[in-house]
């Protein structure tokens, strides 16, 4: 597979060109142009749990769905043009082996070879107020696209580093983690808008995106008329 | 005034500033609202173009009921325009032969030989999400146009597909249809559960030779992401 980045970085698309035969599976909605060349499958996951596409449906109801689309080449030189939602960049990550945590919003597509874990326990959704936040697994050997909310910037850690819930886009599963407070108190916390920590240690690589979605979605949602529930 | 537009493109594509330098008596049209700057020597008229009926048509494809159009009348100068929106700015160059069909609401500025008008497109466009009417820019002259997010030249030589939201033009040496993604389950299952649950329902597909314009964000999506934080109405 043959990655570029193009209108990089406030609103970068992945053009993809595909072997023969070769798959890619994306984030619902995230295809822009494609040759015809591919066909294209969708299948239901979910976090906590594997299941097929009924269950999917299942969770949909109760908020919990996660769609995945496939894409795949019936002939060499095929092109699919992916992009993420929010204006931000695309960063292509090449995994030889081990595993890369992602948070889920910022997964944008993956080669077939790579094997996605919905079910792997994150930080668990209850914590967070606003969207659903998981964490995806993938593992094996292939590219990896992920997409971030403003600028994404690498850190490689040696020892410990502190990076807030939303503004981490995927790290390396040679770091150990814990969440937490970022200050003492929980009230000092919410106070002073530093909701939940990430405290990473030991070595490995860690992207971080400089805007917090979340964070973004607090600040235009009182301006908007109310929805019905 | 037949001479084609000198300007420039600054800051392209998230937040493009389009320069258009007049010389002594040109013209160029834009929407309303577009202009950010302009020099004293030049005289701004609103009024509809083209009559009711076109105006009518450029409401119906999207557009403003008016355009603005700025006229170098004292002397040589400079009008500097913006999108409403944060996205990218193309220029198109019309010569005569052919034309180019605009989703809604993507005419940001034409020269004074170009004709915006509106192209009914039925079924279809209800379908492509592009609405019913597109807007069609024929004649001879500069055509500005912009959407949210980058804008991406594509070339066709056979068929491309495009998600249905994110056409911002194309040549009309291209043809267009709506139709399904290809799914590689046979029947009518397989297409029916990539058309619910794809996201990726709809495409259009374009045919032919010709070039197309794809934006590299969609306003619709992002307003969706953005949904879930409103406040919930009460009672």
């Amino acid at each position: 597979m043959q990655i570029e980045l193009l209108c990089q970085p406030a609103s970068a698309v992945a053009r993809l060109t595909l072997d023969a035969g070769e798959a890619v599976t994306c984030e619902i909605g995230a295809m822009i142009a494609m040759s015809p060349q591919i066909t294209v499958t969708t299948t239901g996951r979910s976090r906590g749990g594997k299941g097929g596409l009924l269950a999917g449906v299942k969770r949909m109801f109760s908020g919990e769905n996660w769609f995945l689309n496939h894409f795949q080449a019936g002939q060499a030189g095929a092109q699919l043009v992916i992009g993420p939602t929010m204006l931000g960049d695309i960063l292509h990550h090449r995994l030889r082996g081990g595993s890369l945590i992602v948070q889920g919003s910022s997964w944008l597509a993956s080669s077939g070879s790579i094997e996605l874990d919905t079910s792997f326990p994150g930080l668990g959704k209850a914590i967070f107020s606003g969207e659903a936040v998981f964490w995806l697994k993938c593992t094996g050997e292939g590219d990896l696209l992920l997409n971030s909310f403003g600028a994404i910037y690498p850190v490689d850690v040696d020892g410990e580093y502190v990076v807030d819930t939303g503004h981490i886009v995927a790290f390396e599963d040679t770091l150990t983690w814990s969440v937490g407070k970022a200050a003492p108190s929980l009230l000092g916390s919410l106070l002073g808008g530093e909701g939940l920590v990430c405290r990473f240690s030991g070595r490995g690589r860690l992207w971080c995106q400089s805007h917090n979605p979340p964070a973004f979605g607090a600040a235009l949602g009182p301006l908007l008329r109310p929805r019905s529930a | 005034m037949t001479e084609s537009l000198q300007f420039s493109v600054e800051a392209a594509p998230d937040f493009p500033l389009l320069r258009v330098h007049l010389a002594q008596g040109q013209q160029v049209l834009a929407e309303p609202s577009a202009m950010a700057t302009m020099d004293p020597s030049i005289d701004l008229k609103s009024g509809m173009k083209g009559g009711l009926g076109k105006s009518l048509g450029r409401m119906f494809g999207g557009e403003s009921f008016i355009v603005n159009t700025f006229t170098a009348q004292r002397g040589a100068g400079e009008v500097a325009l913006a999108a409403g929106g944060l996205g990218d700015v193309i220029h198109y160059t019309l010569r005569g032969a052919g034309g180019l069909m605009l989703q809604r609401g993507a005419f940001l500025a034409q020269s004074t030989g170009v004709e915006v008008s509106a192209s009914w497109q039925g079924a279809k466009g209800f379908f492509s999400g592009q609405g019913l009417v597109m807007l069609k820019a024929t004649g001879a002259g500069d055509l500005f146009f912009t959407a949210y997010g980058a804008i991406l030249p594509m070339e066709v030589d056979g068929t491309l597909l495009v998600d249905t939201g994110y056409i911002v033009a194309f040549e009309d040496t291209l043809s267009y249809r709506i139709t399904t993604v290809p799914g590689s389950r046979p029947g009518a299952a397989g297409k029916l559960k990539s058309f619910f649950f794809g996201g990726e329902g709809l495409v259009c597909e374009l045919s032919g030779r010709g070039r197309v314009w794809v934006q590299t964000r969609q306003v619709a999506a992002f307003l969706g992401w953005v949904n879930p934080f409103r406040p919930v109405k009460k009672g």
